[in-house]
């Protein structure tokens, strides 16, 4: 008989080609939806094709699925979801930090969901349509890197659990993007012309601000006009609160000065942000928390390269371990260090592990 | 794979091949419209009117007090929306359909006061709980006859009376009741009744509204004055025949067919009260061929995935566009605990289904539980 793995269909072109290839590897697929959200309650333009979670995108893995001969459901998933994405998401902003929520939906939601509705369908492996590729050695597992260096997603993948792993297959980290699109059209799938999916998945207009506006209404207002200091400490002006800025942000402060300005820091606390010029931004400094590890504990220090965020470059930098806290000095100084995004952690291809960055004060 | 055994009926049923042999034939013969003068057009304002006359003499009511509309969603929509105004208050359960429940609740927002009833832990409303809710604006009490999910019978007649002494108007969702049951709309106090021809072997979207004689409401769709004035739209003729055909089916062959699923039924209950699977069957006074149950330890949608990819067919909580669940909201309502919640799922049985049917269901379900229960 043959194996049975659980494809994560979202309706999009990457998922749809994930389960071609499972089928071509010659196991029996079972495509699986999870809704996660409800467009309608949180505004923004919920009519957007491509917002996975969206009637029409679960109907088109539906057809992608008939297409194949495989069976497909949907499973609501929307009150966890909400719980451990969406409030932490809107918190973290609150506390004047970045969050990544699709680190947060791979690390607490959709692995172990995954995992344990695999287990219900008598399926031993679960499939997703990730840029990211899974490696064996000495029945030891590991994430590599996506072949498509502009497509890799490994970033996003640190936080899932390592158990996992083996049970895992990423069917596309082999291929380009393009790739994938000619053997959807190829197929002629359904979802072959699908577009990009959005930055975050739940805010259909990509305006966080607006969507965090609306989901927590009362936090906001609380949240009055603000002050804009110098690296001094001095007041340069006034903002409309900090819950608008992120670190590296360069649009929108209101300030003319001879050499641009970005946000250096949130303060939450008083409510302000500190500007500075562009070179002040860089730091080599960082503490990291919730630390994962998909290779096995190393040794500390240990060096290792760092990318801070999504699509960043690595850069080279040593963790150690300081009064029971994770701290990374990085080799050279990076910029925009942002509080509340993830440190992933590489050796040359191999996904080590990562982190969520925290300042070092 | 092998057969498809469907075991949903309460969500549809499969069409009665002699309603789709007629359906068909009048597909392509009858194309006139009813309105028209024309030989064509009579004929086919002959066939919607002769099967008005045939569902009305099934549920013993006037012809004229038949009104054909899309379905039930559209029935349930032409009374709440047709009868009550701003300031109006409305009696209903907090277990209906959601053409009923959504429905008020969007009422609500627009100025109607609204009570939602929640059922008793017997999976009923009872009588006194309508009673004790009415008030000097009650305008409409709306309270369905056999509960979607569960399958329990509320006390229509009782509540009819209570509403007929107050001089409100009653309003009941009976799609789950007609063609299962013997609906005889002479004996209660009734002003509205939602009929749904797919859930008696009919076809799809086509139902009807038996609609008091006396009773004006305003039409949700205006037009050419279709259906007295109250459903504009040129008549689905083929559908309405179909469902006119469906239901005089049902109500010859209606003894045969609640004796079977009865016997089909026990037998169920039957074979799991000898197994060692942990169960209970939900709600008292029971439709016969509905049956809500929770399976302990054994999460509900899980069991319709396994039970689903070896070809068998059940339900599993309110459904919603996307084909998603959640926990069955009925047994909410009637104070069940939410992981219990999750472990219930509907069985509901039809006259197609067989006793090794029933066998081959109950023996997939112990081999599913014994893999996945925790």
């Amino acid at each position: 008989m043959k194996e049975k793995v659980l494809v994560a269909m979202s309706g999009g072109v990457d998922s749809s080609v994930t389960l071609l290839r499972i089928i071509e590897m010659g196991y029996e697929a079972i495509g699986i939806t999870m809704k996660l959200w409800e467009y309608k309650n949180f505004g923004g333009n919920n009519l957007q094709e491509n917002n996975c979670c969206a009637v029409s995108s679960i109907n088109k893995a539906k057809l992608v699925c008939e297409r194949m001969g495989v069976p497909h459901y949907t499973i609501d998933f929307t009150g966890s979801f909400k719980e451990n994405v969406v409030d932490n998401f809107v918190d973290e902003y609150l506390s004047g930090r970045t969050p990544n929520p699709c680190v947060r939906c791979n690390s607490f939601i959709k692995w172990d969901t995954f995992i344990e509705q695999a287990e219900i369908l008598g399926a031993k492996y679960i499939a997703t349509g990730h840029y990211a590729q899974i490696d064996e050695k000495n029945g030891d597992y590991f994430i590599k890197q996506g072949v498509d260096e502009r497509k890799d997603q490994s970033y996003v993948l640190w936080g899932i659990p390592k158990e996992t792993l083996s049970k895992t297959i990423l069917p596309l980290g082999g291929l380009t993007k393009e790739e994938v699109r000619e053997i959807a059209r190829k197929h002629k799938l359904e979802t072959a012309e699908e577009p990009e999916s959005m930055e975050i998945c739940f805010i259909a207009d990509n305006n966080y601000k607006r969507f965090i506006n609306e989901y927590a209404p009362d936090k906001v207002a609380k949240i009055k006009n603000g002050k804009t200091l110098d690296e001094k400490g001095e007041k340069l002006g006034s903002n409309d609160g900090y819950i608008n800025y992120t670190v590296g942000q360069r649009k929108g402060i209101g300030l003319t000065n001879p050499n641009p300005l970005y946000v250096k820091e949130i303060n939450p606390k008083n409510n302000s942000i500190v500007v500075g010029e562009k070179s002040s931004l860089f730091k080599d400094i960082c503490k990291v928390k919730e630390l994962n590890w998909l290779i096995e504990t190393p040794n500390f220090p240990y060096e290792t390269h760092c990318q801070i965020r999504y699509n960043g470059r690595k850069a080279e930098g040593t963790i150690s371990v300081e009064e029971n806290e994770y701290v990374v000095n990085f080799k050279d100084p990076q910029l925009a260090v942002t509080p509340g995004q993830s440190i992933v952690f590489y050796n040359n291809k191999t996904l080590c592990g990562g982190g969520i960055i925290k300042l070092y004060e | 794979m092998n057969k498809q055994l469907y075991f949903d009926i309460a969500a549809t049923t499969p069409m009665d091949i002699a309603v789709a042999e007629i359906i068909h034939k009048a597909n392509i013969e009858n194309y006139g419209n009813p309105s028209s003068m024309h030989m064509s057009g009579q004929k086919s304002h002959n066939i919607v009117e002769r099967s008005r006359t045939s569902i009305a003499q099934i549920l013993n009511c006037k012809t004229s007090e038949i009104i054909f509309t899309s379905g039930g969603s559209e029935s349930n929509n032409i009374v709440l929306k047709g009868i009550l105004k701003k300031g109006d208050h409305l009696i209903t359960s907090s277990y209906e359909h959601p053409s009923v429940l959504n429905l008020a609740k969007h009422l609500e927002q627009n100025g109607v006061e609204v009570t939602f009833i929640k059922p008793l832990k017997n999976g009923s409303i009872s009588a006194e709980q309508v009673k004790s809710e009415i008030k000097s604006n009650t305008k409409l009490i709306s309270i369905m006859y056999v509960n979607n999910e569960l399958g329990t019978i509320n006390p229509i007649s009782e509540i009819g009376d209570i509403a007929s002494e107050n001089e409100i108007l009653f309003h009941s969702d009976t799609v789950q009741f007609i063609g299962k049951e013997k609906l005889d709309l002479s004996k209660i106090n009734i002003d509205f009744a939602t009929i749904c021809a797919h859930k008696f072997y009919g076809p799809k979207g086509v139902g009807g509204l038996y609609c008091k004689s006396g009773i004006i409401l305003n039409p949700l769709i205006d037009g050419g004055g279709q259906e007295n004035g109250l459903r504009a739209g040129t008549e689905n003729i083929s559908s309405i025949l179909g469902m006119a055909k469906a239901l005089e089916i049902s109500n010859d062959t209606l003894l045969d067919n609640k004796k079977k699923i009865l016997e089909l039924e026990n037998y169920f209950i039957g074979l799991l009260e000898n197994s060692n699977i942990q169960y209970r069957l939900n709600g008292v006074n029971r439709l016969k061929g509905i049956m809500n149950l929770t399976f302990f330890g054994v999460e509900g949608h899980g069991l319709l995935m396994n039970l689903d990819m070896q070809g068998i067919a059940i339900s599993y909580g309110s459904a919603c566009s996307s084909g998603s669940a959640n926990a069955p909201q009925a047994l909410i309502e009637m104070g069940m605990d939410e992981n219990e919640a999750r472990c219930s799922v509907r069985i509901s049985i039809g006259k197609m289904i067989e006793k090794d049917d029933i066998k081959q269901l109950f023996e997939t379900i112990c081999n599913i539980i014994s893999r996945i229960k925790k």
